[in-house]
């Protein structure tokens, strides 16, 4: 996967870049609109990352470019700016989503995967599975090393969503938007208390864990060595 | 130009331009009365000379028998200095004392002016009721009332001049001490400034019709004050709030560097300081949203809502918070409402995240839905201690906090969550009270009911 970051703070640039680099994905960095709008345009890139604000041509610019040539790939905007106004006019010109400063990186590369995602249409899965531990979509159950494990509905949202994503540390406002539809900045320690719920019957009574608590970031489901 | 007259001397030219038309008016009418007054006098005056004539002439009826009484009526008429006489008969005059003026021929009273001399014409028969008889013309000269009357104007106009000038220079005078209390209105208004919104004018001396500006006035300046203090205290705040995780963000990365340490102790300070950023973050996302809506900015959408629904489906969301708290979470009653989802999701979070703090195990929250024809009303409301009567108006105050124990180093509330609640609720048009007894603490929203 190819990313294109057009973003003239060279520090943010920088830890974007590294970051998404360090996620897997083939990024590249400038600082200008200029050399922005030419590299989006001859790139061939599968997302873009754009600051509204840049010298030479401004993220606004660079997107109705792209789109009037007929390129479709998913675009984030960035902005310090949180005017509705902003907003209002970047969906008018088609971004497909919209992070305003400042922003945990975990929240941005938890949308580019999801802008990623959006475009590829994976066949229906059935099941979900990470090592011993399988999901029945269909059946709705749940089962570790063979043994049913009882959840709410809730609670097998929030698993689901752990194991569609799994190795992606999820932010806690991201399960609070998927699993609750609440799609508000808050401060409250529910989806703490959901995960430490969720643990107790997931992974409590096995020796390998497998849902994780990454500190200041979110919560991550994958295989650790022990 | 008749614009930027003052007050004051607007009101003593009307002054003045009243008096002169009063007494032009009176003067006018005077100068009316006294000359028909004149009029009814010189009538009688003549009646009674004719009277008199009559008799001296009585049973003329020829030149010739009026040459024999000619002596005796020319010695009366020089006892009259100011009357002459015609007489006329048949186009022949017997007597013609007249001076060389065109007189007018019809019977009765008339007036004339000829050379700076006012006469009273008066036409009579010598013998009434006779045909034939012969004609008088007496002749009465009024130049004496003339001049009186002359006078008389001369004075009208000196009292109209004179008195409009008085009322003029009387009016300015009144006028000034009349709107000496606005004025002082004004010279209150230019002394406030940024540093002085303390001083207020004094309401009960002021006379009635300014009384209700002047409440009006303190009014503002009371707003104003008030406002201001809070944004003075809106900023020491933020800096406050921002010192504790900056110095910790400080010390901590700082001691960090100063020897080389194990790589778990380097993650451990990172991690640390990822969480005092977050905060910080989140601190200044709530401002900015704060911000936004003091500036308007907040435009609610207007669906329609089953707000039964969204307390459901928020419920939900803190059902585990609620029964880790053993506290358990009622809705009742049910309302609809335009709205925007998203605002009011937030704005019922943060009151049931505060109610759930307040509320001691065992406790219940409930949330109640109410809809009549002026509009939706929902409370949410919690046992518990309850919130002193001091506290209630400060609840919604940026960065105020009830418990002053969570104040220093909290890590999760900034004390901002009831103001952005209360800015979403005004977005929509709405207000947003609290009451609390012993017991229990209830917040009130109450929404308008849409278009």
């Amino acid at each position: 996967m190819k990313l294109l970051i057009v973003e003239d703070q060279p520090k943010t640039g920088h830890y974007l870049r590294q970051g998404l680099a360090e996620a897997g994905f083939t990024t590249e960095l400038v600082a200008d609109g200029t050399s922005g709008q030419h590299l989006a345009l001859t790139g061939d890139y599968d997302l873009l990352i754009l600051d509204v604000m840049l010298p030479g041509r401004d993220g606004w610019q660079i997107l109705q470019a792209v789109r009037s040539a007929g390129l479709d790939m998913p675009v984030l905007f960035l902005t310090a700016r949180d005017a509705v106004e902003d907003r209002v006019h970047g969906l008018e010109l088609g971004a497909d989503d919209y992070l305003v400063k400042p922003f945990a990186f975990s929240e941005l590369l938890a949308r580019v995967r999801s802008l990623l995602r959006r475009g590829s249409s994976a066949p229906q899965d059935t099941h979900l599975q990470l090592a011993d531990l399988r999901l029945d979509l269909i059946r709705r159950r749940v089962e570790r090393s063979g043994q049913r494990i009882d959840l709410t509905a809730k609670e097998f949202s929030l698993l689901e969503l752990l194991l569609r994503r799994q190795g992606e540390v999820l932010p806690k406002s991201l399960i609070a938007s998927q699993v609750w539809d609440m799609n508000f900045d808050s401060d409250t320690n529910i989806i703490e208390v959901a995960i430490r719920r969720l643990r107790l019957k997931v992974d409590d009574a096995f020796p390998n864990k497998l849902i994780h608590t990454v500190r200041g970031m979110g919560y991550v489901l994958e295989e650790r060595p022990t | 130009m008749i614009q930027r007259l003052s007050l004051a001397s607007r009101l003593a030219l009307l002054f003045a331009a009243c008096t002169a038309v009063v007494s032009l008016l009176a003067g006018v009418l005077f100068n009316h009365a006294s000359e028909a007054h004149f009029i009814e006098l010189d009538q009688q005056q003549l009646d009674s000379r004719l009277v008199t004539l009559r008799n001296t002439l009585q049973g003329v009826d020829s030149p010739q028998a009026f040459a024999r009484r000619e002596p005796q009526l020319r010695a009366d008429l020089n006892h009259q200095p100011d009357l002459t006489l015609r007489i006329t008969t048949a186009g022949q005059r017997w007597l013609d004392q007249a001076p060389g003026v065109a007189l007018p021929e019809a019977p009765g009273l008339h007036s004339l002016q000829q050379a700076g001399t006012a006469y009273r014409v008066y036409n009579a028969p010598l013998s009434p009721g006779q045909p034939g008889s012969a004609q008088l013309t007496l002749i009465l000269d009024i130049t004496h009332h003339q001049h009186f009357l002359q006078r008389m104007q001369r004075l009208i106009w000196l009292t109209v001049g004179l008195s409009a000038l008085a009322t003029a220079l009387l009016g300015a005078w009144a006028a000034r001490s009349g709107l000496r209390p606005l004025r002082r209105m004004g010279e209150v208004a230019a002394g406030v400034s940024a540093h002085s919104l303390t001083q207020r004018l004094p309401q009960h001396q002021m006379p009635a019709e300014l009384a209700e500006l002047a409440q009006t006035f303190n009014a503002m300046l009371g707003r104003l004050d008030d406002a201001f203090k809070r944004l003075s205290a809106f900023s020491a705040d933020i800096a406050h709030e921002l010192r504790t995780p900056l110095s910790n963000l400080l010390t901590q990365t700082q001691v960090i560097l100063t020897q080389p340490r194990p790589l778990e102790d380097y993650r451990e300070a990172l991690h640390s300081n990822l969480e005092e950023l977050q905060w910080m973050a989140q601190l200044v996302n709530d401002m900015l949203y704060l911000a936004k809506a003091d500036h308007g900015l907040l435009n609610p959408k207007r669906e329609p809502l089953a707000l039964a629904d969204e307390v459901e489906a928020l419920l939900e969301f803190f059902a585990l918070l609620a029964e880790d708290a053993q506290v358990s979470l009622v809705c009742e009653g049910r309302a609809h409402t335009p709205g925007d989802r998203g605002m009011l999701r937030r704005a019922l979070s943060n009151l049931l995240e505060n109610a759930l703090r307040f509320t001691p195990a065992g406790g219940e929250v409930r949330v109640r839905l109410a809809d009549d024809e002026r509009g939706v009303k929902l409370t949410v409301e919690n046992t518990g201690e309850g919130i002193s009567k001091d506290a209630l108006p400060k609840l919604f105050d940026r960065f105020y906090r009830a418990d002053p124990a969570r104040r220093e180093g909290s890590s999760e509330h900034a004390g901002l969550g009831l103001a952005i609640t209360q800015s979403i609720v005004r977005a929509h048009g709405g207000r947003i009270y609290c009451e609390s007894e012993a017991g229990w603490t209830r917040f009130v929203i109450e929404l308008p009911k849409g278009d």
